[in-house]
């Protein structure tokens, strides 16, 4: 019962959260130098037509009218126009959040199945090839930049070895996509039952995702190795081994026992990843929610920017409900 | 004779300390058990004794290492077995029962997962004959509401209730030897008396030998067939219970005995003043215990004391020891 107060408690704060976070992020964009109505109207404006302009768009107001308006927008689920691509930020959004949603979700998927095992064998084995080798892919995948990483296996598999499809997009140019259901290609392709449309889309995820997936695999496999090490080090796990309990599942143990950490690390990963996987998405054309906000912001586009940023924050919001969830489930001194 | 339960012979223990020789934690120390007998080992922090405990079930925590001597357990040594053989007999046939249960407890499995992983990973036991053996247990160690204790964690138990949990997991395996290392002495006094009666009537209900270790020696009165007292690394004294009570002819033995004493002249007697004397190391040449002795000569400082056994089945390691007032 403690779990449900808590959740309510979680949820009442939710809204402010949101508020709070898009204030804040308003008053940054509007810092960030170049006049939208300029932009829009390019060099041949009349001063006319830019102060219309102005007008029209409500830049004439003060920052905290313009806020206002635009929250009272968003309550009506309306996040305003992209000028560059003249569409609705919200039907841009759910095209592109999806597509960086897939690609971030299996990434990180990716990188928890290289870096747990090997974290945990790192942990395990305190000597050895095994430790070695965990321990220089931990100090390579921290310091290889993603955007390289991805542009060397385009080079390998693409270019060289030909096994992989051009990194132009999310599927290819002659396979008809399915019909949008969840944005994520796999499993619309999977509900459309278009086998052709999901071997296409899968075949564009493996580079990209497995770029995340390589890199990322860094900070879990460190987050793993560490936590794990310490807990069987940990009065429980020697006390666990003078029962005589086998090593392997004093192992387990420990892992479980680490597992809090391991989750934290990525959620955060997965938070950071929604705006950080932007470089890999631009090598990929990756068409992303990520490449979207920083097209807005290179071109004083707002409503793309902040509307990122609202998807972004519920989106982070969500997931660290689930992980309070699943420390809940994993520890019961919490419950 | 029968083949003692177990026989430490010889046994030192070391850790090695950078720049410098390495420390001796256990010095050619000898003990045996044998069946169903109890021993106290009595010693102040630092004597070795947890060293002894470790040393025995062959887990000396690293960098220390047993460097010589031997641990044999029903006349095997122990040293000769490889880690799966070992890891058999560890929880199963030679348990521990430890202090400060509840931080040693794994805080994510309840007290039922914990018991029954001993059982299971040693036997083979599961399913419902799993759950019922643990309850079993749960209720010879006299956890009220066993069935409801079984799925509680760690973190809701009691220190008396912890180290019943304990005692479970020791004995779930009916052992030849359990390893007391200080158990009670987390405990509030009234229960720590309960624990003790219960852990007592455990094992001779199991049939299992048990070797005591403790800080307390009025505990060893009530509860040990033998009494031995460790200083430096080193056994000083160990003799059946009445004979040691009776006639204690260590200094060390007898400062121990005299610190429980109402005579406060008797105390200070023995205890020798100073802080320096307190603080004192044990001595790396001649007798350890030379420093807090009242009664050291010079002979103590150089030459280092044998065990000797002055009566029968009473050894002392003393150049001089006490004798009895008439």
């Amino acid at each position: 019962m403690r779990l449900l107060s808590y959740l309510g408690q979680r949820l009442l704060f939710v809204a402010p959260q949101l508020v709070g976070i898009l204030f804040v992020s308003f008053l940054l964009v509007k810092l960030i130098p170049g006049d939208p109505a300029v932009l829009m109207l390019g060099p041949f404006a009349t001063p006319d037509g830019l102060a219309r302009l102005r007008t029209e768009l409500g830049l004439d107001r003060t920052v905290v009218e313009q806020f206002l308006i635009y929250l009272g927008n968003v309550v009506q689920g309306d996040l305003g126009t992209s000028w560059q691509t003249t569409m609705p930020v919200t039907s841009d959004l759910a095209q592109r959040f999806p597509a960086t949603l897939e690609l971030v979700t299996l990434g990180l998927l990716v990188a928890l199945a290289i870096g747990l095992p090997l974290g945990v064998a790192g942990a395990r084995y305190k000597r050895g090839l095994l430790r070695t080798g965990a321990d220089y892919y931990g100090l390579l995948a921290g310091a290889l930049p993603d955007f390289w990483l991805g542009l060397v296996l385009i080079y390998v598999f693409y270019t060289m070895l030909g096994w992989a499809p051009a990194p132009l997009g999310r599927i290819d140019f002659a396979v008809i996509p399915p019909e949008p259901v969840t944005g994520a290609l796999l499993i619309d392709s999977l509900i459309a039952g278009n086998w052709e449309a999901f071997r296409s889309a899968a075949g564009h995820l493996v580079l990209p995702v497995l770029t995340l997936g390589l890199i990322n695999a860094g900070p879990i496999l460190k987050m793993t190795q560490a936590t794990t090490e310490r807990m069987l080090d940990s009065d429980f796990s020697r006390y666990a081994e003078l029962c005589g309990l086998p090593r392997k599942v004093v192992v387990a143990q420990a892992l479980r026992n680490a597992l809090p950490s391991v989750i934290t690390i990525v959620s955060v990963l997965y938070g950071f990843l929604l705006g950080g996987a932007v470089l890999v998405e631009i090598v990929f054309s990756w068409g992303g929610a990520g490449q979207y906000a920083v097209q807005g912001v290179l071109n004083a586009d707002l409503n793309p920017v902040l509307g990122f940023v609202l998807y972004s924050a519920v989106l982070s919001l969500f997931i660290y409900l689930i992980v309070d969830l699943l420390y809940f489930l994993i520890d019961p001194r919490t419950r | 004779m029968t083949t003692p339960v177990l026989a430490v012979e010889g046994l030192d223990v070391e850790f090695p300390s950078y720049g410098e020789a390495p420390v001796r934690a256990l010095h050619g120390l000898d003990l045996s058990i044998g069946e169903q007998e109890i021993v106290g080992l009595v010693g102040e922090s630092g004597s070795g004794k947890t060293t002894l405990a470790r040393a025995i079930m062959q887990l000396v925590p690293p960098p220390g290492r047993i460097s010589q001597g031997s641990v044999s357990f029903e006349g095997r040594d122990l040293s000769k077995l490889d880690e799966e053989q070992l890891r058999t007999l560890r929880g199963r046939a030679m348990s521990m029962v430890i202090a400060n249960p509840r931080s040693e407890l794994n805080p994510l499995l309840t007290v039922g997962q914990q018991i029954g992983n001993i059982l299971k990973y040693h036997t083979g036991c599961k399913g419902r004959e799993l759950r019922e053996r643990v309850i079993e247990m749960l209720k010879e160690v006299r956890i009220p509401d066993p069935e409801r204790r079984y799925d509680a964690f760690p973190h809701e138990l009691s220190g008396g209730m912890a180290q019943r949990v304990v005692m479970a997991i020791a004995l779930i395996c009916n052992p030849r030897l359990v390893i007391s290392d200080d158990a009670t002495s987390g405990l509030d006094v009234t229960v720590q008396a309960q624990v003790l009666e219960l852990l007592k009537r455990l094992a001779e209900r199991h049939r299992t030998a048990m070797l005591f270790i403790t800080r307390d020696i009025g505990i060893t009165a009530h509860f040990c067939d033998r009494v031995a007292i460790i200083y430096g690394g080193e056994i000083m004294e160990i003799a059946t219970r009445a004979r040691f009570f009776a006639n204690p002819m260590h200094p060390y033995s007898v400062l121990l005995l005299a610190a429980f004493s109402h005579n406060p002249k008797l105390r200070s007697y023995w205890l020798k003043e100073g802080e320096a004397a307190a603080e004192a190391r044990p001595a790396e040449t001649g007798c350890p215990f030379a420093p807090r002795c009242v009664r050291v000569r010079e002979h103590c400082r150089s030459v280092h004391p044998e065990l000797r056994e002055l009566e029968a089945g009473h050894h002392v390691r003393c150049h001089f020891p006490v004798e009895r007032r008439a």
